[in-house]
């Protein structure tokens, strides 16, 4: 069931009386007075520490800023996108294993998966950053924040697929045999694609945390959103007001990236 | 450097490193699971603005990338004049993330009660607390125990964040980055630390599992 079906919510309370509707009334009165007070203050501590000058939010008046933000944010998309590949690539080939009739293939996987799925993503970058340049391996600064992010989705999304696979029914299967069809081509031509349709959401969901991972891009000064910030703060002395509309970019992706998510899984026919 | 060198040269290191983790986790899962409880009752109370306050949390909390998080409560805060210890912004940030993916994982619980039991549950003059005391909250709950489970390894796999800052005495990700940098530990210092979140993990994912076989609903 997804996440935006809220009828719960409004069969929790019947339609209420003239006392309740009162009562309603005054506790929304109340609440929106406690929140603009917050709201109040918030603003307040801004304005009494100097944060509102505009000195610290003129700058994004210029077209400049928003070009150089632009550039770090493709930074960005082109670390998740090729990780998110890599990581789809990889995570299929575990779920090929953890599938397969071999009991060695399958616990292979089966550990790869637990490994990549309990390891945070920041002890992975330290080994390609720290430990990996002492054996000789030197990646450009690309692959080093590419690779350890690949590498902490891809027991996810081998799990997801499997999920996926799992979630298709066996008579189709058994249909496809007794039609005389291969292992092979009941795999990809009837099992895969409903699997892959059915865990769509679930990928997208994926792809919001690779990409929450790629801000650690500076651990390894790769210019991405978060590295071009860093520089506008040098150059324009303004470090709130830059790390605030940064956040609220990263917020604002992973938001629509999870709108699409749930939207797909309400449209979706197996569901 | 082979594993027993290093052992002996950071293992009382290791140890408080991977309690340090240990701690940060629980006390931030703990912290998450209230705060989640409470916003997931602001986002289904009949109070409009309340309503609408849980959902803006959630939605905000759970698309931050903790590294954005993080910078913005060390480096940032500090120009509201709102200063508080390394320890304290790693707290809040290993707490909030994981409180708005525990609401959002108690409302799909919520969504899997029938319209019905509320309707009976009304018939029999339960008011809108008790509803949720005695109806909602208990089976939400116990349907979200494998979600939890998988919160409390998310929970733990957050508080790698602390290595970001300075953080006395240093936790299982920071220590990996402290041997490279005092003395060449190689993969045998990154593996110590991966094995030790992977044992954590897994014990963890056993005993939800265990949990969840006792208590959740047939339906």
């Amino acid at each position: 069931m997804s996440l935006e079906n809220v009828s719960i919510r409004d069969v929790l309370y019947e339609a209420p009386g003239p006392k309740t509707r009162m009562k309603i009334r005054i506790a929304t009165a109340i609440s929106i007075v406690i929140m603009i007070g917050l709201l109040a203050v918030i603003v307040r501590q801004f304005y009494i520490t100097g944060q509102l000058k505009t000195k610290y939010w003129s700058f994004y008046g210029r077209v400049t800023t928003w070009l150089f933000l632009g550039k770090g944010l493709l930074g960005t998309l082109k670390v998740a996108v090729i990780s998110g590949v890599i990581a789809f690539l990889t995570g299929m080939l575990l779920m090929m294993g953890r599938i397969s009739k071999s009991k060695l293939l399958n616990g292979v996987s089966a550990v790869i998966i637990e490994f990549s799925r309990g390891v945070p993503t920041l002890l992975f970058i330290y080994f390609f950053f720290l430990v990996a340049p002492q054996f000789g391996l030197k990646l450009p600064a690309f692959w080093k924040i590419s690779v350890p992010v690949a590498l902490s989705a891809t027991g996810v999304v081998a799990e997801v697929l499997r999920s996926g696979v799992n979630a298709v029914p066996k008579g189709q299967t058994e249909a496809a045999f007794s039609l005389g069809m291969t292992n092979r081509s009941v795999f990809f031509k009837i099992v895969f694609p409903q699997a892959f349709m059915y865990v769509i959401p679930a990928l997208i969901a994926e792809i919001v945390i690779v990409l929450k991972d790629t801000t650690f891009a500076y651990v390894v000064n790769y210019s991405d959103l978060m590295q071009n910030s860093k520089v506008l703060i040098s150059n324009y002395d303004a470090l709130l007001s830059v790390y605030l509309v940064t956040a609220i970019i990263y917020i604002l992706i992973n938001y629509m990236l999870n709108r699409i998510s749930v939207k797909l899984a309400g449209k979706n026919p197996l569901f | 450097m082979s594993i027993l060198e290093l052992l002996s040269q950071f293992g009382d290191k290791y140890w408080l490193a991977l309690l340090t983790t240990w701690k940060l986790t629980t006390v931030s899962f703990i912290l998450a699971f209230l705060a989640g409880v409470v916003i997931t009752v602001m986002r289904i109370c009949p109070i409009k603005p309340l309503r609408n306050l849980g959902d803006f949390y959630v939605q905000i909390f759970r698309n931050i990338p903790g590294s954005a998080l993080l910078i913005l409560l060390v480096y940032a805060f500090p120009y509201l004049k709102m200063v508080w210890s390394y320890y304290t912004c790693v707290l809040i940030a290993t707490t909030i993330i994981p409180s708005a993916f525990c609401s959002e994982y108690l409302i799909a619980g919520i969504n899997t009660i029938e319209v019905g039991q509320i309707e009976a549950a009304r018939s029999l003059g339960m008011n809108f607390g008790k509803i949720i005391k005695n109806v909602v909250l208990p089976q939400a709950i116990r349907s979200s125990v494998l979600p939890m489970t998988n919160l409390l390894v998310a929970t733990m796999l957050t508080t790698a964040l602390a290595s970001q800052v300075p953080l006395k005495p240093t936790e299982l990700t920071g220590i990996v980055s402290y041997i490279n940098t005092h003395a060449v530990g190689g993969v045998t210092a990154f593996l110590i630390s991966a094995v030790m979140y992977c044992a954590t993990a897994v014990v963890i994912g056993q005993i939800g599992n265990l949990i969840d076989r006792k208590v959740r609903i047939m339906r």
